[in-house]
């Protein structure tokens, strides 16, 4: 080992890393944005829910119960008059978890000592989100079993055998984590995929000279760009298809909509991300800083897109940020055509957002690639 | 005078604080070959890629044959020709399937494409390579390659930036008869280079330093301007030389003499002195007439070290 040659060749790294911007942005932003976003998203802590309540009780038991509840911070009680009012908010993702405390919950309550049956409050969530329901329901259980103690303390009673969590599912009552995972991959999947590919493509032909030359040519930009995309976009769609197939056959999971629905959306949503990756290819000045790129859009693609992470329990401004990722509108209508067999109709919002993504990004792409600068 | 189908009027092109060309005026006559000069940096690509309409200069006037660039960059696309840097060939691809896909770019019929690359192929001598991977084809080859790959579509201008860099003498050479023929076709040349050598196939230098326009004209008048002019010798037996020199008089320069040759000091190779050499040659058949010229490296050297004269 020669250890001049070798202090030679650290200093000339160090040199390299220490005068490119970007590598130097990457190093200081990256960990301290993981960080944070790590801290404030990833907690398992569950904080701020929506919850939404029935009461038909209105007792002083049953108030106190709401009360408690909201107190730890971790539910917000929104009041539902009906119980069907509270499951459409539940379907529509208004609230994330719900409860219903029967009419004669206070009765039941003191009886409990004596009584054979025991008072039950019923909990229901959207099963689709198995890991927030399976976190909200087991909050749910050791409040109201602590609240229901006190009560019965306070009341000068025994803690008797307590109440009766009840739960039900909207969706997906076995709260089996593999729709959920199979959905979302669809939507990890062809966005991180989509834009790693495409980001290396201009930059590659920047590099050996032939984007300068089509250029030159009367080819357009947009057909240049079409002539990126459509392609691309094909063999994507080809795999959604491959990836429906697989996974309904090796992991048993089929959407319950329109599989042809679901093959449309996503590849319309293929052409969106490819949009994106040629923008990140255009504005490239290497091959390296576009995959660079893209692997730093992968990470809030992961946390952040409801993915891997439930969008509801994560901070209110976190969430507004998740909205403004193609993929998290992507992954909700997935899980919506696969987990709730949704369709056109009541997915009009989110297919109209993914317009607009596709309208924004695959115009700024057309920009980026124009040839005058 | 022919009108010029090049014209670019105080063109400048800054970025930020930085100015890469600044205020360039030239004229390119059809037909002829443009050599436009100047070391790494000086500008030449900036100018190149402003007057084919990659890059939208900062102020100035560009029109290329009767086209204003700036305003309808698209437009003059198909009367142009361009052959970057990097020869542009899509790796993976076979030679034909690049020429195919050009072809199709410029939306020529199959019959077209069979016409014209019929044409090309044996004249840029590409016939044997044609299918083989854009990547396996040796330097001399892609750069003919490319050349015709510019031609393909018949334009009236050909924009060539540094067509010749990394390839060998014998095929410098070849490319450059290439391209003679294509100007003799009546095909415009604009041609970036730093081989200074070359300029003797061009019919105008341009030379651009930090962006400024320090020279601009035919290679023969900047020798004249920028050097002693060039050297004849003529080597003869000496029982020939009184002969010679009587005919070599009319150049009307003095003579040298020593026992093998007699030597002249010209400003230029002009009508008089060729007129003057060719009757040397008549009286004394075996006479062998070497000339030596100001390398134009020496030219450019000087050309440099006045710029701030007026060009």
């Amino acid at each position: 080992m020669n250890w001049r040659r070798l202090r030679t060749l650290i200093r000339r790294e160090i040199l390299a890393t220490f005068r490119d911007p970007f590598t130097m942005t990457i190093l200081v932003t990256v960990p301290l944005a993981a960080l944070l976003v790590f801290g404030f998203v990833l907690s398992t802590e569950v904080k701020g829910l929506r919850l939404g309540v029935v009461d038909a009780a209105r007792s002083s038991a049953s108030r106190r119960l709401i009360a408690e509840l909201g107190a730890k911070g971790t539910f917000v009680p929104q009041p539902f008059n009906t119980r069907a009012a509270l499951e459409a908010a539940l379907v529509a993702g208004n609230i994330s978890a719900a409860i219903v405390i029967p009419p004669d919950f206070d009765r039941d309550l003191r009886a409990a000592g004596v009584a054979r049956e025991r008072p039950q409050v019923q909990v229901i969530y959207d099963g689709g989100e198995a890991t927030l329901a399976g976190n909200a329901e087991g909050f749910l259980r050791t409040l109201i079993a602590n609240t229901s103690a006190a009560v019965l303390a306070d009341d000068g009673v025994g803690a008797g055998r307590g109440i009766e969590v009840v739960t039900r599912a909207l969706f997906n009552p076995t709260l089996d984590g593999t729709p959920f995972m199979v959905s979302g991959t669809f939507g990890f999947v062809l966005s991180f995929l989509t834009v790693l590919i495409t980001a290396v493509s201009i930059v590659t032909e920047k590099i050996t000279g032939t984007f300068e030359q089509l250029q030159v040519t009367p080819a357009t930009s947009l057909e240049i760009l079409l002539g990126k995309i459509l392609p691309m976009g094909a063999v994507f769609a080809l795999d959604v298809v491959l990836m429906v197939l697989v996974a309904g056959l090796v992991l048993h999971v089929w959407p319950r909509g329109s599989v042809v629905f679901f093959v449309l959306v996503s590849s319309f949503y293929v052409l969106v991300s490819l949009g994106l990756g040629l923008i990140i290819s255009a504005t490239s000045a290497t091959a390296a800083e576009a995959v660079q790129k893209s692997v730093l859009f992968s990470i809030p693609l992961v946390q952040l897109s409801g993915f891997a992470f439930p969008i509801r329990s994560m901070p209110r401004f976190v969430q507004w940020i998740a909205e403004v990722f193609p993929a998290t509108h992507y992954i909700r209508v997935s899980r919506a055509i696969y987990m709730r067999g949704e369709g056109p109709i009541t997915l009009l919002p989110e297919l109209a957002l993914l317009l607009l993504f596709g309208i924004l990004l695959v115009g700024y792409a057309l920009r980026t690639i124009e040839a005058r600068r | 005078m022919s009108t010029p189908i090049i014209r670019a009027h105080g063109l400048t092109r800054r970025f930020g604080d930085f100015t890469a060309v600044d205020n360039l005026s030239i004229e390119v006559l059809p037909g002829t070959i443009f050599a436009f000069l100047g070391a790494n940096g000086s500008g030449k690509s900036t100018t190149i890629r402003m007057l084919i309409g990659l890059l939208r200069p900062t102020a100035g006037t560009i029109e290329v044959d009767g086209i204003d660039v700036i305003k309808r960059p698209r437009k003059v696309r198909d009367h142009i020709g361009y052959m970057g840097q990097k020869v542009s060939l899509y790796a993976g691809l076979s030679l034909r399937e690049n020429v195919e896909f050009y072809a199709g770019l410029y939306d020529l019929s199959a019959r077209q494409l069979a016409q014209r690359w019929g044409a090309l192929r044996e004249r840029f001598a590409l016939g044997d390579t044609e299918n083989e991977k854009a990547e396996d084809l040796p330097a001399g080859v892609r750069q003919r390659a490319g050349l015709a790959l510019s031609t393909l579509h018949q334009p009236r201008v050909l924009f060539l930036d540094e067509p010749t860099a990394g390839v060998d003498v014998h095929n410098r050479e070849l490319f450059w008869e290439l391209i003679q023929d294509e100007a003799q076709a009546g095909v415009t040349a604009f041609v970036t280079t730093h081989f200074l050598e070359e300029v003797d196939y061009c019919d105008w230098v341009c030379f651009i330093d930090a962006g400024r326009l320090i020279a601009n004209a035919a290679p023969e008048t900047l020798r004249q301007r920028h050097s002693e002019g060039c050297r004849i010798r003529v080597v003869l037996p000496v029982e020939e030389q009184a002969r010679c020199a009587e005919v070599l008089s009319a150049v009307g320069r003095p003579l040298g003499c020593d026992a093998t040759s007699l030597q002249v000091a010209v400003a230029a190779l002009d009508p008089q002195v060729l007129a003057a050499l060719d009757a040397a040659a008549a009286v004394c058949p075996q006479a062998e007439i070497h000339i030596e010229q100001t390398h134009m490296t020496d030219v450019f050297r000087r050309v440099l070290a006045e710029s701030g004269a007026a060009i």
